[in-house]
C-alpha cells in the first residue's frame, strides 16, 4: 500500500512551515549560530522552525543532540517503530506538520503506510499487529496522562515482545515528542502545498 | 566532599533525572538507560542550560540545587525564578509530584516572588497582576495542557509584554523540554517499578 493519504485533516504529504515571529537570517548567523544549524537537520539553513529556534543556539544544540540521538541511533528499538511512536503522539496532540513529517519516515523505513492511515483513522486502535498496537497504546497513554504510567503498562509491552532496551527507545521518542509538537504546534504553523484547480 | 542530598538522590552521579527516579547505580535500568549516553547527556545538558549557574561543576549537583543570584550569559530576560516558577506550574498542571517536589525545593533555594509562588501552587496565575510573569504562566499552562490551542495571538502577547524574540524561544524551549522531561521521569519510574516485581 502506497500513495497519497489525506484523513481528517492529517496528510503524509510534504508540508512546509512558517515561524509567526522573527526568524534569524542565515546570512547574518554567528558562527556559533551557523555550526548548530549545520549539526541539527541537514535542511536547517532554509528552514524556519531551525532559523526561529537558533535564536537560542545553545538550547537547540541539546535539543537537535538528543532528538537526533533519541531518533537515528542504532539498535534497539527498529527505527520504524520509534516513527510509528512519534506518529502516534503527534496525532494524539494535533500536529499536523510533525505527523507529515513521522509518517513519511515511517513508509520510508517500513516499506508501507498501512499503518499511517490507521493513526490518522483511529490511533487508539491503531496498528497492523499486537506490537504496533502496544506501541500506539503505550504512545497514548504516556502523551495524554503520563503520571497514570505503571508497572502493568510495562507488562504489556512486554508480553507484546519489546525488551527492556526497546521499551526505554520507545519511552524516549514517544517523550521527544511532547517537546517537538508543543514547539510546531505554538511558534508557526504548517504552510500546505497548493492545489490544483483551487 | 558532602554527598548526602536532601531528595534520596544517588551520591555523585549528578544527573537530575536518575535523582528525580531514584535510580541507583546498582540498578539494572541505570546500566539500561546510560547505554544510551548521547541522550542521557543531552538531557542532563538542556536541564542545566535552563537551571544551573555556569560554575557547578559535573558530579557536584543535586537536586533543589541552584546557587541563588547567579545568571548564565544572556539569560537576564528571564531570571532563574522566573524559569523556576515555570517548571513548578507545569509540574502541578501535569500533575507530577517528583516534578513539582523538585522544583519546588529549588524554588525555595532561588527565592521566589511569594504572591507569584502562592498563585502557581493554587493554580491561580491569570489572577496575578497584568505582569510579564503573569503572560509567561498563562503561555506555560496553554502549551502544557492545550497545545494544539496555540495561536500566534499568544505570542503577541508574550511580545506585548516587554519578551524580546529569544527570550520567548527560551521560554518555549524550557516549557517544551519540560513535557519531555515530566514523561522520561513517569516513565522510567513505571519502568523501576516494574523491574523491581
Amino acid at each position: 500500500m502506497s500513495g497519497i493519504i489525506d484523513i481528517n485533516g492529517y496528510t503524509n504529504q510534504t508540508l512546509d512551515w512558517k515561524a509567526w515571529l522573527d526568524v534569524v537570517d542565515p546570512a547574518c548567523a554567528t558562527p556559533e549560530q551557523t555550526a548548530v544549524l549545520e549539526m541539527s537537520h541537514p535542511k536547517a539553513k532554509v528552514s524556519d522552525y531551525y532559523l526561529f529556534l537558533v535564536h537560542q543556539p545553545e538550547i537547540l544544540r541539546q535539543r537537535s543532540e538528543a532528538f537526533n540521538a533519541i531518533m537515528y541511533a542504532p539498535g534497539g528499538l527498529p527505527r520504524a517503530e520509534r516513527e510509528l511512536s512519534s506518529t502516534v503522539v503527534s496525532r494524539i496532540n494535533g500536529c499536523v506538520y510533525c505527523a507529515s513529517v513521522h509518517a513519511q519516515r515511517f513508509e520510508q523505513l517500513a516499506k508501507r503506510n498501512d499503518t499511517v492511515a490507521q493513526v490518522f483513522s483511529d490511533p487508539r486502535s491503531a496498528g497492523v499487529n499486537q506490537r504496533e498496537q502496544a506501541i500506539a497504546r503505550f504512545s497514548i497513554k504516556l502523551t495524554e496522562a503520563p503520571n497514570d504510567i505503571g508497572p502493568d503498562d510495562m507488562r504489556a509491552l512486554h508480553d507484546a515482545g519489546l525488551s527492556r532496551d526497546e521499551i526505554l527507545d520507545l519511552l524516549h521518542a514517544a517523550s521527544i515528542f511532547a517537546w517537538a509538537n508543543r514547539l510546531m504546534l505554538n511558534l508557526g504553523e504548517p504552510v500546505f502545498p497548493e492545489q490544483p484547480g483551487l | 566532599m558532602e554527598k548526602t542530598t536532601t531528595a534520596g538522590a544517588p551520591a555523585g552521579t549528578g544527573d537530575v533525572i536518575d535523582a528525580i527516579v531514584g535510580l541507583q547505580a546498582s540498578d539494572p535500568l541505570h546500566a539500561t538507560r546510560h547505554a544510551r549516553k548521547k541522550v542521557v547527556d543531552a538531557t542532563q545538558a538542556s536541564y542545566d542550560l535552563f537551571f544551573r549557574p555556569g560554575d557547578v561543576r559535573p558530579g557536584d549537583v543535586r537536586p533543589g540545587h541552584v546557587r541563588p543570584g547567579r545568571v548564565r550569559p544572556g539569560d537576564a530576560g528571564l531570571p532563574l525564578a522566573e524559569r523556576l516558577l515555570v517548571a513548578l506550574h507545569a509540574s502541578l498542571l501535569s500533575g507530577s509530584d517528583a516534578l513539582a517536589r523538585h522544583y519546588r525545593a529549588a524554588l525555595a533555594e532561588a527565592g521566589a516572588d511569594p504572591q507569584a509562588l502562592a498563585a502557581v501552587e493554587a493554580g491561580c496565575e491569570a489572577d496575578l497582576p497584568a505582569t510579564r510573569l503573569r503572560e509567561m504562566l498563562l503561555f506555560t499552562r496553554k502549551l502544557i495542557l492545550r497545545p494544539v490551542e496555540g495561536d500566534e495571538a499568544a505570542l503577541r502577547r508574550l511580545k506585548d509584554a516587554g519578551m524580546a524574540t529569544p527570550d520567548i524561544v527560551t521560554l518555549a524551549q524550557l516549557v517544551a523540554f519540560l513535557s519531555y522531561q515530566i514523561r522520561l521521569a513517569a516513565g522510567l519510574a513505571a519502568m523501576k517499578a516494574w523491574g523491581s516485581q
